[in-house]
């Protein structure tokens, strides 16, 4: 094997592994507080079971949260500036369609940025999770769109882990679920890799006004 | 409308040789012995203004007319509204606007500025759009708010000539809301659907079958004060969320258009600078 492979394939490796540590349940970030309004739709009905959890999850993935947040992965990772992440940013927070979905984004980003510019010595305070997530990935040389996919595949297990909180969804049922939203994640990163923000949409409606009722919602064991 | 009062304008010079309906319109208000009075207005083509007779205190109140009777594809109107500092300014429509089956290849747009200067109102309030199957139409609103300026949006959308049991299965609608405050975004939303609509929008999480939606932003200090009131109002198919200071946002379905004024009619008129437009009791 040439030198140039053998190095190439260890960069993948090493890119892999920090993405790994990075989008990790154990990562301190503390995504499991967050539901994404899903506590709030499984109390309206609307989600009762695994197949109805399924169907939530694939449409704010496909029509709501998880596109957007792949183009804003894909924009921040090629922003050159920190002036054009902080735009970014705005753009971020401006678009967030309730209270509760602007604090999910704002608290996992500002958890994100501590630990991680505490540990490779990266500027990345007061960014939304997207945002932060894209430009560490591009600080630190990482490939663009296995961030997208990997943070893709992160946000869809950990909201089947807050769907097994809140429905009788089994371990075994919960990762065939995960195995086939999985099949989705390269495919959005693929669609969003240029990262253009007027691209920026969603027709995920309900998932929005689910996390709109729940910020009034009696019984709650989510922050969202 | 016949409680209406048309300007004496003259009309813009005749564009019927355009094969598709082109509008334009713009109104501004400034202020005069501490009321809101107007100030610039120009309109050409196919859309029009009309202002009909309100209170002495309330607000000018501008009513946009499509004489083309709706939006099809290859149109493109633009409208512009100004509240001048200190002042107030009420637009509305007629009626519901139509976007009409389109020819392939061909989308109708439109394009609606606003600005509100310092301790300026506007209070942005369309009757439904309603589209039509095989319609193709791009609207962007853009607002741009001085830091201490008060703007209410309604916009309220209808999938489908419902009563009349059609279906949206193929259809393309880009709607685009951008405010900004200070010249910084402040709140941004975007739809964009394209292909089977009634599909799309029969899925559990998007739309759940719904036949028409109310998008409403009420940017004010006293948003906040208002949340709770308004939440009370909603059904369980509609939220309400204070995003931010000042900023409140409100998205909610329901089955049809009929159903959806049941709850919207009273939220507006609990909302407006000035009591409920005219058009919209009819």
């Amino acid at each position: 094997m040439a030198t140039g492979a053998r190095t190439a394939m260890r960069t993948e490796i090493d890119a892999t592994l920090v993405l790994m540590q990075w989008l990790s349940p154990a990562y301190p970030v503390g995504a499991f507080a967050y539901s994404h309004g899903l506590e709030a739709a499984v109390e309206a009905g609307w989600v009762s079971d695994a197949r109805g959890l399924e169907d939530w999850l694939s449409d704010v993935l496909l029509h709501g949260t998880g596109r957007n947040d792949a183009l804003l992965i894909a924009a921040a990772y090629r922003a050159e500036t920190r002036l054009e992440v902080d735009e970014i940013d705005t753009t971020a927070r401006a678009f967030a369609p309730s209270k509760e979905r602007l604090t999910e984004a704002d608290r996992i980003g500002a958890a994100f940025g501590d630990t991680t510019g505490a540990i490779w010595a990266t500027d990345l305070a007061g960014l939304v999770y997207p945002v932060a997530l894209g430009r560490a990935a591009r600080l630190e040389g990482l490939p663009q769109a296995l961030t997208a996919t990997l943070h893709l595949q992160a946000f869809t297990s950990n909201l089947i882990a807050a769907g097994q909180r809140l429905l009788p969804v089994g371990q075994t049922e919960g990762q065939a679920m995960l195995r086939r939203l999985s099949a989705l994640c390269p495919q959005i990163a693929a669609d969003t890799d240029a990262g253009d923000l007027s691209e920026l949409a969603s027709t995920a409606f309900l998932t929005d006004i689910a996390s709109m009722r729940h910020e009034t919602q009696y019984s709650r064991i989510f922050r969202t | 409308m016949e409680h209406a009062l048309h300007m004496p304008l003259p009309d813009s010079p005749d564009s019927s040789a355009q094969p598709r309906a082109r509008g334009k319109v713009h109104v501004s208000t400034k202020a005069r012995d501490g009321a809101s009075v107007l100030d610039g207005l120009r309109q050409a083509g196919s859309l029009k203004l009309l202002f009909p007779r309100v209170d002495r205190k309330a607000a000018p109140q501008a009513v946009l007319v499509n004489t083309a009777g709706g939006v099809t594809g290859g149109d493109r109107f633009e409208i512009s509204g100004r509240a001048g500092v200190g002042t107030a300014l009420t637009l509305t429509t007629q009626a519901a606007e139509r976007a009409y089956r389109a020819q392939p290849g061909e989308t109708g747009k439109i394009r609606t500025r606003l600005s509100v200067e310092a301790g300026g109102r506007i209070d942005w309030l369309p009757q439904e759009t309603i589209l039509y199957d095989g319609s193709a139409l791009d609207r962007a609103l853009s607002v741009d708010l001085a830091t201490d300026a008060r703007f209410l949006m309604v916009e309220p959308l209808v999938f489908g000539r419902t009563a009349m049991g059609e279906t949206l299965s193929r259809a393309r609608f880009r709607d685009r809301i951008e405010i900004r405050r200070g010249g910084v975004p402040l709140y941004l939303d975007s739809i964009r659907m394209a292909g089977d609509l009634a599909a799309h929008l029969a899925r559990r999480h998007i739309a759940d079958g719904a036949g028409a939606m109310v998008s409403l932003l009420y940017v004010a200090p006293e948003a906040e004060a208002r949340l709770d009131a308004i939440r009370a109002r909603l059904p369980e198919t509609a939220g309400a969320s204070l995003i931010r200071d000042g900023v409140l946002a409100l998205r909610g379905l329901a089955p049809d258009s009929h159903l959806l004024r049941q709850w919207l009619v009273p939220l507006i008129e609990s909302l407006a600078h000035d009591p409920l437009p005219r058009p919209w009791m009819t």
